[in-house]
């Protein structure tokens, strides 16, 4: 009991420690936001919207989708792969959700089997 | 029309409706997942036209015929086959130095051939592979809250009293 205790506190603790060092080092990182472009100025005034490219990322995404990942189906292409987070999140979704329905039915049927008796 | 072992006698249509879909169900759904990168569908909706051949089985033939028909316990360990294989393709990025779920050897095959864009068609099939065994399973469970017990189900339960 107390080695396990021992084991856990140690483990968090390191889990601690790399959290902290991820933290200082993101925080010495370049921007990913350059700040050219005023975002409230733009919400407010919207005469000097970009709509040079109607299309958007859909266009984008249409015209260099082959040369990026060689899928000939871009809705594959989107799920698999540029939104691959988002697939993982929503198959782990299906799993939790079926162990859930799993204890919850089993245990109905066993209630149903004793209301009949 | 009642025989042993819980097995019901159905209709005559639905019994022969539900033999002639059951095939092509089988059929175009894993023909879905497989041609997932090339064509439209993937992993999640030919994973589920599998899974309906469960319910077909159930519908035609009863609770019974399904049950001996399909192995549950193989279903519920095929499900987290599939969602850890997904997360191992995942972490080939990681592993060959980039980040989570990029895909690295995107230059396999040519474009439309059915192995190609690497990750993606492999990743495709895992997910195809879990949601046809998730759903079916879940299908399974609810199917067993619908049926009549049959005797099998009682002597095992004694047993474990």
């Amino acid at each position: 009991m107390k080695a396990k205790k021992i084991v856990a506190v140690v483990s968090l603790a390191v889990i601690l420690a790399f959290g902290i060092y991820a933290v200082v080092f993101a925080s010495t990182l370049p921007r990913t936001y350059e700040g050219k472009t005023n975002v409230v100025d733009l919400l407010n005034d919207q005469t000097n919207y970009d709509v040079s490219n109607p299309g958007g990322v859909a266009d984008v995404i249409v015209s260099e989708n082959l040369e990026k990942t060689m899928a000939a189906n871009n809705v594959a292409a989107v799920v698999f792969d540029f939104r691959g987070y988002d697939t993982l999140g929503e198959s782990f979704i299906l799993l939790t959700a079926i162990a859930g329905s799993f204890v919850i039915l089993s245990k109905a049927k066993k209630h149903k089997k004793e209301d009949d008796k | 029309m009642k025989f042993k072992n819980g097995i019901t006698e159905k209709s005559i249509i639905v019994k022969s409706g539900a033999d002639m879909m059951l095939p092509f169900s089988v059929v175009f759904g894993i023909y879905i997942i497989l041609f997932g990168t090339v064509s439209p569908g993937g992993g999640f909706q030919g994973g589920v036209m599998v899974a309906a051949a469960a319910l077909l089985l159930y519908l035609g033939h009863g609770y019974g015929t399904a049950k001996s028909a399909i192995n549950t316990e193989v279903l519920r360990v095929g499900e987290a086959l599939g969602a850890t294989l997904y997360v191992i393709l995942g972490l080939c990025g990681i592993f060959l130095g980039a980040n989570f779920c990029r895909n690295i050897f995107f230059d396999n095959g040519a474009v439309g051939d059915l192995i190609s864009a690497g990750t993606i068609t492999f990743m495709g099939y895992s997910v195809g592979f879990k949601v046809l065994t998730g759903v079916s399973f879940l299908l399974m469970l609810m199917m067993s809250l619908l049926a009549p017990d049959t005797d099998e189900d009682e002597e095992e339960e004694e047993d474990e009293e």
